[in-house]
């Protein structure tokens, strides 16, 4: 590494610091703009740490009972209410504070106690995400919930299999989750037990195939008509 | 699907229609005039977004944004935009935040104009229809000088916008605000005071709050059941908390709370809230800026997802998307607020005649891009 | 009487009766049916241009001389009626072919023949009959079994829905209208058209002519019961349920095109010029000038009665153009729960006032 290049490296991570992303993104080579942004996060995380722990030591010195020295976030909250109601159902490594994940078995009955919970009140369900995490991963549904009277809102995150993806079906929990499974079930193949009317929503009844996944082959013809293929990025 | 009784008839409204706003298809079952069921069928105009989306760049998208509801194109673009860089962490100069709430709240009249304007066509009143599209062309008479389009604009990109506004536009702002505020009393004295118009839609089609918030409707149908609740307001983007405008919510003026007329009238009274922001935001629109000084080199966001949802002019408009790092999203997914609107149709309009499953339909304020993609 | 005139006027009327009957009728029928076209395509006209300006257009419009016509595009409605004539004209399949040809007769002949008492002029109708307003009322409700047969025969639900509609509103509305007519004959003492146009000659209170819709305050109320209840029959705004365009397409009409197309769209304008020429002979004085006294030949006489009559059509567009359409439920509680009872009413009271004042 070049006194040229340390020196770039530098500036352009005091001016990210600053919240200018531009000098670090402008950076031509490749190299040196990802070193740039890896001394980038190293930086945020040492401003971060001396920031969090006279906080912590607050915390810690309130309240005995409070073990963790970061303020929970409330992804992190509902997953310990959760993970007490229902044990065994939340995945711990993957859930983050960002979102929780739950095993697909009981997420009927958690649906049902988040939406009448008093702490709770998830009466809103925003938006139900089918994601393919890969070619060799399995698929995934996302669910978004929402409460109107405590305006707080959380994100669930529950995985399935790919090849016999079966999620429990909360149609009759939140009503919308009737036409947003219809549409994952339309776009990803994952099957919603439970759900009275699961058939394609966008696509013809007699579509082949699932067409988000990230190993989806368009049929060649429908009905006797040719179908245009998808180009793959843009040339 | 199921068993039709021996003196029901299923009737088929659509796709080819008048009044279906887009290529919708009703199955309706009816028992002679009152209606027992509807399936809405939708699909014809899906047209693989999310799909395209995966394949294309972040800047790419965006063109696609405009054409899911084309009638509110900048407020789609706006919602992705806030979503991308709430997830790249970039903040952008005062001037495009300004222009940003000028553009979004001039197409929410717009928008609003058509969906007024084409309830009262369903309705058979053939008049107000045009006055409103008379209005409409002024504001995208706007647009176009502005960014050269009228409908579809690829206006708002990640980061800032695409054109400056031009010279005098905020005296030509400012005209078109001092001619139409007298319109929106005229369409009152026209058609929402009208007393066969309040007939047809007072008390018809009434939506429960409970109901709208199960069912995910959001935006002026959920207000005009009572709730009071507005993206702008109660998780505010952009520089929305700078302005002072109120929300308006139905009330049960001339019939009950939720009920079409409510509907109408929550729109009739926003289109009015939104001059107000225009006014304020021409007041405080710094004079100077470079629109693309925040544009980003590349589009890279870190690794993660996020969603996102802004106020479009027929609800909650949310965006989630997944970044992995690379150029390209790999998962945008548009949580449109027409798809959830649709679904209640089914609810609300059972035990009704067919032609209040007209007027119901017309209050939803759908639009067929938005809900196929 | 024209007929009666004419057939005096032939040499041969003694010998064959028949012959003269037939060249009379004849001779009297076809400028009739020339003048429904010849008005049709002057209200199709003015109607375009009359919405337009009420809702901020233009209208049709031309440029300069030759086949645009000048600058008001008076060559419009020969236009579409041309389109209409040279359509390809198309029978559904599976529709009943024998009713599906002859429901546009029906229903034109349910409004043509409503012509022949029409008083144009004090010498002008075709059959002064001692009935003329009750053949009128009478003759008018053809139209609706030609509506029936047109939505049955179409073999479409909507066409159906389009043709029940209309039935139960234009047999619904006949009932108000008949009532107010009949006080108008309670005031008048005579049927006929000519009888009815007579009484109504000379001053009321001095400086108004001496038409019934002055004659007592509850001929107000009869006028507007009347009218309203015709402008149902025709299936107008804001009674066009039948024919609502957001919902049924075009209702009972909308397996038909071209000419038998035109003929329902020919039947609707001539049933409105009906209704408007017995509203103006009941209440508003027929062939008599607004000034008793001047003005009152022949030829005035003429004058007067069409340019009523075309106010009162005026009147039934500008209806259409500014109001939404009612609901069908709506529509026949007004009929039902409104006008009915208050032309029972009127009936009454119009009878009190007379015999306490004589």
């Amino acid at each position: 590494m070049t006194d040229n290049q340390e020196m770039l490296i530098q500036e352009a991570v005091e001016k990210a610091l600053q919240g200018d992303m531009e000098a670090v993104n402008n950076i031509e080579d490749r190299v040196t703009r990802s070193k740039a942004k890896a001394a980038l996060v190293k930086a945020k995380r040492e401003a971060a740490k001396t920031s969090a722990e006279p906080s912590s030591e607050e915390k810690s010195e309130e309240s005995a009972a409070e073990s963790k020295p970061v303020p929970l976030s409330l992804n992190q909250k509902i997953a310990g209410i959760i993970a007490s109601q229902f044990p065994g159902t939340v995945d711990e490594e993957s859930s983050s504070e960002t979102h929780i994940q739950l095993q697909p078995a009981k997420w009927f009955d958690i649906a049902q106690y988040l939406r009448d919970d008093p702490a709770c009140l998830f009466d809103s369900l925003q938006c139900v995400t089918g994601v393919d995490l890969g070619e060799e991963s399995e698929l995934e549904v996302r669910y978004n919930l929402h409460s109107m009277t405590h305006r707080h809102a959380i994100e669930i995150r529950i995985e399935c299999a790919r090849n016999n993806p079966k999620v429990p079906s909360v149609e009759t929990v939140w009503h919308i989750g009737d036409w947003f499974e219809r549409e994952t079930y339309d776009m990803f193949g994952i099957e919603f037990e439970g759900h009275r009317d699961l058939r394609r929503i966008l696509l013809p009844d007699d579509w082949e195939g699932w067409p988000l996944r990230k190993d989806y082959e368009v049929q060649e013809t429908y009905h006797g008509i040719v179908v245009p293929k998808v180009k793959e990025g843009w040339e | 699907m199921g068993v039709v009784q021996g003196d029901q008839m299923v009737l088929n409204i659509g796709p080819q229609h008048p009044s279906t706003h887009g290529v919708l298809r009703l199955k309706v079952v009816t028992d002679g005039e009152i209606v027992s069921d509807i399936t809405p069928i939708i699909g014809y105009l899906h047209r693989c977004f999310e799909k395209h989306c995966e394949n294309s760049t972040y800047e790419q998208v965006i063109p696609y944004t405009d054409r899911c509801d084309y009638i509110a194109s900048m407020n789609n673009n706006f919602g992705y935009v806030v979503a991308m860089e709430e997830l790249m962490e970039i903040k952008v100069p005062e001037r495009v935040e300004y222009i940003r709430v000028i553009m979004a709240e001039l197409n929410r009249i717009a928008s609003h104009l058509l969906a007024l304007g084409t309830y009262g066509l369903d309705v058979g009143a053939f008049t107000p229809f045009l006055y409103m599209f008379r209005d409409r062309e002024r504001i995208l008479d706007i647009f176009e000088l502005t960014c050269g389009a009228r409908l579809l604009y690829n206006y708002m990109w990640i980061g800032g916008v695409s054109h400056d506004l031009p010279v005098g536009f905020v005296e030509t702002v400012y005209n078109f605000l001092d001619y139409f505020e007298p319109k929106v009393q005229e369409y009152n004295d026209i058609l929402t005071y009208n007393k066969i118009f309040v007939e047809r839609t007072a008390d018809v089609g009434v939506l429960l709050p409970e109901v709208a918030i199960s069912f995910g409707v959001s935006g002026p149908n959920l207000r005009g059941s009572g709730v009071k609740w507005d993206i702008r307001k109660d998780e505010p983007y952009s520089i929305y908390e700078r302005f002072d405008f109120d929300v308006p919510v139905g009330q049960g003026l001339v019939g009950t709370t939720g009920d079409c007329w409510d509907r109408f009238y929550v729109r009739v009274l926003e289109i009015i809230e939104s001059t107000k922001v225009l006014r304020q935001a021409l007041k405080d629109i710094p004079a100077t800026g470079d629109v693309h000084q925040a544009l980003p080199k590349k589009i890279r966001p870190p690794k993660g997802s996020i969603y996102r949802r802004t106020e479009s002019p027929r609800g909650d408009l949310g965006y989630y998307i997944i970044s992995d790092g690379s150029p390209q999203p790999y998962r945008v997914k548009m949580r449109s607020p027409a798809f959830t609107a649709l679904s209640v149709l089914n609810e609300i309009s059972r035990g009704w005649m067919l032609s209040d499953v007209i007027a119901v339909l017309g209050s939803l304020d759908i639009v067929l891009g938005e809900i196929d993609r | 009487m024209t007929v009666d005139q004419l057939i005096d006027w032939f040499p041969i009327s003694t010998t064959w009766p028949g012959l003269t009957f037939l060249l009379a009728v004849l001779i009297c029928a076809v400028p009739v049916f020339l003048f429904i076209a010849v008005y049709a395509l002057v209200v199709i006209y003015g109607e375009l241009k009359i919405s337009s300006f009420m809702q901020d257009k233009v209208g049709p419009m031309g440029q300069g001389v030759g086949l645009h016509a000048w600058r008001w595009g008076l060559l419009q409605p020969v236009a579409d009626a041309l389109k209409l004539i040279l359509k390809e004209d198309i029978i559904p399949a599976s529709a009943d072919k024998k009713l599906f040809i002859l429901a546009p007769f029906i229903v034109f002949i349910g409004a043509f023949i409503a012509f022949s008492a029409l008083p144009f002029s004090q010498t002008l109708i075709i059959a002064d009959m001692n009935i003329g307003v009750f053949y009128i009322l009478a003759v008018s409700s053809l139209g609706v079994i030609g509506l029936i047969m047109a939505g049955w025969s179409s073999n479409n639900k909507w066409s159906l829905y389009g043709a029940m509609r209309s039935a139960a509103q234009i047999i619904s509305y006949e009932i108000p209208a008949a009532l107010s007519i009949i006080v108008v004959i309670m005031l008048t003492s005579t049927m006929s058209m000519q009888g009815i146009i007579q009484y109504q000659s000379g001053f009321i209170w001095g400086f108004l002519p001496n038409w019934l819709i002055f004659n007592n305050p509850f001929m107000f109320v009869a006028f507007f019961i009347f009218f309203i209840s015709g402008v149902a029959e025709c299936n107008r705004t804001p009674f066009d349920i039948p024919e609502a365009e957001s919902e049924l397409v075009a209702g009972a009409f909308t397996e038909y095109s071209g000419m038998r197309y035109a003929f329902f769209f020919l039947s609707e304008y001539a049933n409105m010029f009906v209704v408007a020429g017995v509203a103006v002979t009941a209440f508003l004085g027929g062939w008599q000038s607004p000034i008793p006294g001047i003005f009152n030949s022949p030829a005035w006489g003429l004058w007067w009665f069409m340019s009523k009559t075309m106010f009162l059509i005026f009147v039934m567009i500008w209806f259409r153009w500014t109001f939404p359409r009612l609901r069908v439920d709506q529509l026949m509680s007004i009929c039902w729960k409104g006008f009915t009872p208050i032309a029972l009413m009127n009936i009454f009271c119009v009878g009190i006032w007379y015999l306490i004042l004589g």
